[in-house]
């Protein structure tokens, strides 16, 4: 029982997207007749995936709170599935991420006439997905944890079949990301010739045994990083994000940005931390820090040059996320010295996760069914004109700029502090730099939408009325505010949730 | 078996492996192509039973021979002998450098392969490791939990294959139930 307990949020996913199709198939026949009907049943489908959403992420907060320690046989699948502290804070922030992403696909499908109940469905087994990925333990469940969360999103990410942009984006996206996955799979097999082991304690174990490096280790250690690389979209493997992020629905690019993004960082921790987590392995003269420490500024330094010349706001946002994704890096550089450095990753996560589900939140805010807002154009004057779509806009764009008292300048706070302290000087003055570059592109958003006006005869955007992106966005926003005021609290959890060893 | 019987039985088997990929590359007929990888995947189910791996060999012939190579045929032939020019000159650059870079990173591995001495798996297994039996007994006891968590990975991928394919349909209805809307 306690161990069904300790499952929960696994198990009430999964079931909730069954009981969800279940319903959707079984509610079809009798609306086909009128397309309002049809419509009406697949807005059911967004409040019952977000409650579903809901009812997991409680069930991981009842976990947190009950305390894993005192969960019998919660041990029992330990290779497999590891449920500690660090996945139950994950399984939280998923579940948040889904929950917010199912808010807004519940206004921008039906406004943009792409209201199907498998993208629900999709939602569901991919959050699933990530769930699986943050608590594997073994490299088998890592990989079958990571497929599942990737096809949902190359799916959702095809999902406007009649945009040759979406088609595009989602066949770049699976092309790609099955590649990196292959690749990370060679490594996974290396690790396994050399080691004999497939869970990451054992690996890590029989690798710190072993007194001499095997190149095939080494060899491994690059595949396997590559593939995680990939995965948190960093720079010499980002060029799918863009083309992939701008062709997507935008809930399902809100999904990729958070939820994807934060399993591939709890993945990336898990395995570096406890694989590669000792002796030359983690040591700066010859183990992985310098190789990520190098992509992390390459990462912030590119992504931010080149989000600052582009003309869609959602392109920008995408370049923002893989900006950010360096940043992250930098933290699990960090972590290479004080394992606390854990800490501040999360916290950023759970900043970064409400800044962005808000802000591509607001940008489906400000565009209705053919006239989706996307360039900077669209946007401008809209600060006046419509006060309650850009207001949240302004203070997501802040937040992810890193400016006080919203949870992104925290973020930023814990990780540079997290940085300095592991006596990375020089990283985190780039990166401080890198967050000066940002906030311009981040404040040109708000020069369109509060001091232009749209050119005479330019199409006039109009927000469209949606009490889901309006609930998503009241969500991140107190969420923004609360953790840029009292961000105690959620650091001393993310503390908790910290990874030993 | 004797062990000279063995060798001519690797060998022979090898040399079809080779021959097999050849002729998947280098072929110009998509269809011999395709042949040429069966003939290619049948050897290397062959070299998996010499190694006592009956099950693997068998789920060579029944996933790659049975449901790929018939899978590209069904494409090949749906495409039809139109759909790729004779001779592509397109990226060729791009080619010739792939292959290159991957020619010396296998010369690359294949070195160290040689000289690394202290490649710890490279002992025999025992004749009944990778049995029927053995992943049976593996999958349904000690690895159960990855066993039930893989039916999510089919799930979401039979969701996301009828998601992608209904697509252009599902917004045919709608678009066409939305403009006798107004009427």
């Amino acid at each position: 029982m306690l161990l069904a307990f300790a499952l929960s949020p696994f198990l009430i996913l999964g079931i909730g997207a069954l009981l969800l199709m279940l319903a959707e198939a079984f509610a079809a026949p009798s609306s086909r007749n009128r397309a309002g009907d049809n419509e009406e049943s697949a807005r059911g489908q967004a409040l019952g995936a977000t409650m579903v959403f809901l009812a997991a992420g409680a069930f991981a907060a009842g976990v947190w709170l009950y305390g894993i320690d005192d969960l019998e046989g919660a041990s029992s699948l330990a290779p497999w599935l590891m449920i500690d502290r660090f996945t139950v804070f994950f399984e939280m922030l998923l579940c948040l991420g889904g929950a917010l992403a199912s808010l807004l696909a519940g206004g921008y499908l039906p406004e943009h006439n792409l209201n199907r109940g498998e993208f629900y469905a999709l939602l569901l087994f991919s959050t699933l997905g990530a769930m699986i990925l943050a608590a594997a333990g073994d490299l088998l469940t890592v990989f079958l944890g990571l497929e599942t969360m990737s096809i949902g999103a190359y799916a959702m990410t095809a999902f406007r079949r009649t945009s040759s942009r979406s088609a595009e984006g989602g066949l770049k996206y699976f092309l790609l990301g099955s590649f990196a996955a292959a690749v990370m799979l060679y490594g996974f097999a290396l690790l396994y010739g050399v080691t004999a082991h497939t869970d990451l304690a054992g690996i890590g174990a029989s690798l710190a045994a072993g007194s001499a490096k095997s190149p095939f280790a080494i060899l491994a250690l690059a595949l396997v990083l590559v593939g995680l690389v990939f995965k948190v979209s960093a720079v010499p493997f980002h060029m799918w994000t863009p083309d992939a992020y701008e062709g997507a629905p935008t809930p399902a690019t809100t999904f990729m940005a958070i939820a994807v993004k934060s399993a591939a960082f709890a993945m990336m921790l898990r395995i570096l931390l406890t694989s590669f987590g000792t002796g030359a392995w983690i040591s700066w003269a010859s183990g992985w820090p310098p190789v990520l420490a190098w992509i992390s500024v390459l990462t912030m330094t590119v992504a931010n040059l080149i989000a600052g010349r582009q003309d869609s706001v959602k392109r920008m946002l995408a370049y923002s996320s893989i900006a950010h994704a360096g940043y992250l890096l930098l933290g699990v550089v960090a972590c290479s010295r004080s394992p606390q450095a854990t800490a501040s990753i999360l916290f950023y996560l759970l900043a970064y996760t409400a800044s962005t589900a808000g802000a591509f939140g607001a940008l489906i805010l400000c565009g209705r069914r053919g006239a989706e807002a996307v360039s900077y154009e669209d946007l401008s004057g809209i600060g006046r004109r419509h006060p309650g779509a850009a207001l949240p806009f302004a203070l997501f764009l802040l937040s992810l700029a890193g400016i006080p008292p919203t949870a992104g300048f925290f973020g930023k706070w814990f990780i540079f502090r997290s940085v300095i302290d592991g006596g990375f000087y020089v990283l985190a003055v780039i990166a401080l730099l890198n967050s000066v570059v940002g906030a311009y592109y981040y404040l040109r958003v708000l020069v369109f939408m509060y001091m232009r006006e749209p050119a005479a005869g330019a199409p006039v955007a109009t927000p469209m009325r949606s009490g889901y992106v309006a609930a998503a966005l009241l969500i991140s926003a107190i969420l923004v505010i609360a953790l840029g005021i009292t961000p105690g609290t959620t650091l001393d959890m993310a503390q908790a949730a910290g990874l030993t060893g | 078996m004797t062990p000279w019987l063995g060798l001519v039985y690797f060998y022979l088997l090898a040399a079809l492996t080779v021959i097999g990929a050849l002729v998947a590359v280098f072929n110009t007929n998509p269809i011999r192509c395709a042949m040429g990888l069966l003939l290619l995947i049948l050897s290397m189910a062959g070299l998996f039973l010499a190694l006592h791996a009956e099950f693997l060999a068998a789920i060579q012939l029944i996933v790659y021979a049975g449901a790929i190579v018939v899978l590209f045929l069904f494409v090949i032939m749906l495409l039809g002998p139109s759909a790729t020019p004779p001779r592509d000159h397109r990226g060729r650059v791009i080619r010739a450098t792939g292959s290159a870079l991957f020619a010396i990173l296998s010369a690359g591995g294949m070195v160290l392969a040689w000289r690394a001495s202290h490649f710890p798996m490279m002992h025999n297994v025992d004749h009944d490791f990778g049995g029927v039996g053995a992943i049976g007994r593996a999958l349904f006891t000690d690895e159960v939990a990855p066993f039930e968590l893989s039916s999510a990975l089919l799930m979401v991928a039979v969701v996301g294959a009828v998601a992608v394919a209904r697509g252009k349909q599902g917004v045919h209805k709608l678009s066409a139930s939305s403009k006798s809307e107004p009427t």
